[in-house]
């Protein structure tokens, strides 16, 4: 019974961490897609419905990309971490 | 004083996380195994550095008593000496996830060795040998070596703490981004009313001025608001 504790608690906390790493990342897009329009000269003059068009299109390509799936480490890491030491510390 | 009181709360964080990290991260010794037996151990009030129970490490005779497996271990200078027990960690901390304390015990009787003819081996363990608690470290794990000037380099502590010092960093970058985009607009809004309510304030004292300024303004706080 001890391992379905473990797992529950982990996955639980895991599931925080992936939701707030998620959070980061979009912002930290959000922002990237900000700056490349207003430092673009060739945009200046431009309205404020094209640039968040802009910014909305990146967006959505964030979400297709491998940058979003790669999150996925998030479970993937700890899990596979967890297995390697109890394969090294019980049977290597 | 302040200052001084902030420094020293972090000085003191920073010992605990240290002393932490260094009781449950693994070391290994380099030492030549002399002994292995059971022993029926009292656990008392230093119950935080042995397993939880039903960990399964040998059956608890009472409530307050366990056989644990011990290990006698001689360093390279003939002289000191170490003691580890050799308990399951179960599925609780520190996560070692350790089941084979009976597989150990024999590895390590199997490699147990006189003074004439020493073999050295290197005990993986966590935890620290202190007496006055009678509290023991963890082996971990038993491999042979060479000869007891061997070189270890401690990849998985090397691994753990790059790891702890990447998720730190992580921590104060998206700290930073949130008061970048979360909390400093807010303020500056924050900020704005303030300024608008001075602005606010100034008027209703220009209007005030005088006698008839100041019923003016009076009635004017009746006037619906703009």
């Amino acid at each position: 019974m001890g391992w379905l504790r473990l797992a529950f608690v982990m996955y639980v906390a895991l599931t925080i961490i992936y939701f707030v790493t998620g959070i980061y990342s979009r912002s930290v897009r959000r922002e990237k897609l900000e700056k490349e329009w207003d430092t673009d000269p060739a945009r200046e003059g431009l309205t404020a419905q094209e640039r968040s068009a802009f910014i909305e299109a990146g967006m959505v390509h964030y979400d297709k990309g491998l940058k979003k799936r790669l999150l996925w480490l998030i479970y993937i890491l700890p899990t596979v971490g967890f297995l390697v030491t109890i394969y090294f510390i019980n049977w290597h | 004083m302040w200052t001084k009181i902030k420094w020293g709360i972090r000085i003191l964080l920073l010992v605990i996380v240290g002393l932490f990290l260094h009781y449950t991260l693994p070391q290994r010794d380099v030492v030549q195994i002399i002994n292995t037996y059971n022993k029926n151990t009292p656990i008392g009030a230093n119950w935080m550095f042995y397993s939880i129970e039903d960990t399964g490490t040998g059956v608890e005779t009472t409530a307050a008593v366990r056989d644990i497996r011990y290990i006698d271990a001689v360093f390279p200078d003939g002289q000191s000496v170490m003691v580890y027990r050799n308990e399951d960690t179960g599925w609780f901390w520190p996560p070692y996830f350790k089941w084979d304390s009976s597989t150990l015990q024999a590895e390590a009787t199997n490699l147990k060795s006189d003074k004439a003819n020493p073999q050295w081996v290197a005990v993986t363990h966590y935890g620290w040998r202190m007496p006055i608690f009678s509290i023991f470290p963890n082996a971990v794990k038993i491999t042979p070596v060479e000869g007891p000037e061997v070189t270890l380099i401690p990849w998985v502590n090397i691994i753990i703490l790059g790891f702890l010092a990447f998720v730190i960093l992580m921590i104060r970058r998206m700290w930073a981004q949130f008061r970048e985009r979360m909390v400093d607009p807010a303020l500056a809004d924050v900020g704005e009313t303030f300024d608008a309510a001075g602005a606010r304030v100034e008027n209703a004292r220009k209007e005030a001025r005088g006698f008839f300024g100041r019923i003016g303004a009076w009635l004017g706080t009746w006037r619906a608001k703009k």
